[in-house]
């Protein structure tokens, strides 16, 4: 998995690049955790990305908490049919607003 | 493609690779759409990972994983030796809280039940045999 990272002010965009899995997600986190401070609209977006397994998805659960109770909000784009169903799944596309 | 597949392996969480390819060239060696695909590697995941993390908690030990496809239906097992464990015991999550009042666990197990057509859990041999099941064609 590769992330890519574009900061511009309050707004972050991170795009990622291969599969987000229980090896993977840590490094998702810790990029988070590095970035985050100061983020009023972070963007995640899964163009390249087409396979998020529950670990994944504790990190983005805990990312949204992150950014509601700081005011921010938090936007997943590019979702393709097998991250959707995931999501769909587990009930955060309504969470997620998707 | 009836012949049942074996890989046996160390039960460590740096083995996953492993199993996530096993499951991958099984499946594509039959073909199906990219979704049931991805919903396969998934489940394989989520049931190795708590293989891996749980099964033995004072020392190392080894898990097996049995697949094959047979009338387009595919069959994964996964066995370990392990303390005795049924994941599937687990009360579902509530997927229809808020984000803020989810909890941040319990989805994995949820998602294989909720993919799969068939999850089957028994203590058979001294062993745990989690079984799913899953129409790929």
């Amino acid at each position: 998995m590769e992330l890519t990272t574009n900061k511009d002010g309050a707004k972050l965009t991170i795009s990622v690049n291969g599969e987000v899995n229980t090896m993977t997600a840590p490094e998702l986190s810790a990029l988070l955790k590095k970035e985050l401070p100061g983020v009023q609209e972070l963007t995640l977006d899964f163009a390249k990305c087409d396979y998020v397994s529950s670990a994944g998805l504790r990190v983005l659960l805990n990312t949204y908490k992150q950014m509601r109770s700081a005011g921010g909000t938090m936007q997943l784009v590019n979702v393709d049919e097998s991250i959707m169903d995931v999501l769909q799944n587990t009930g955060l596309d309504a969470v997620f607003g998707l | 493609m009836d012949d049942e597949q074996v890989l046996r392996i160390p039960a460590e969480l740096e083995r996953m690779d492993e199993v996530l390819d096993f499951t991958s060239k099984l499946i594509d060696a039959h073909g199906t759409t990219p979704l049931v695909r991805t919903q396969l590697r998934m489940a394989m995941e989520e049931l190795y990972v708590n293989i891996a993390h749980y099964a033995y908690p004072e020392s190392g030990g080894w898990a097996e994983i049995r697949g094959s496809i047979k009338d387009g239906v595919a069959t994964f097992r996964l066995i370990d030796g392990g303390i005795p464990f049924d994941p599937l015991a687990k009360p579902d999550p509530d997927v229809t809280l808020s984000g803020e009042e989810r909890e941040i666990g319990g989805l994995g197990i949820y998602l294989v039940k909720s993919t799969m057509d068939e999850v089957e859990y028994e203590y058979r041999d001294g062993c745990n045999q989690l079984t799913i099941r899953k129409r790929i064609a």
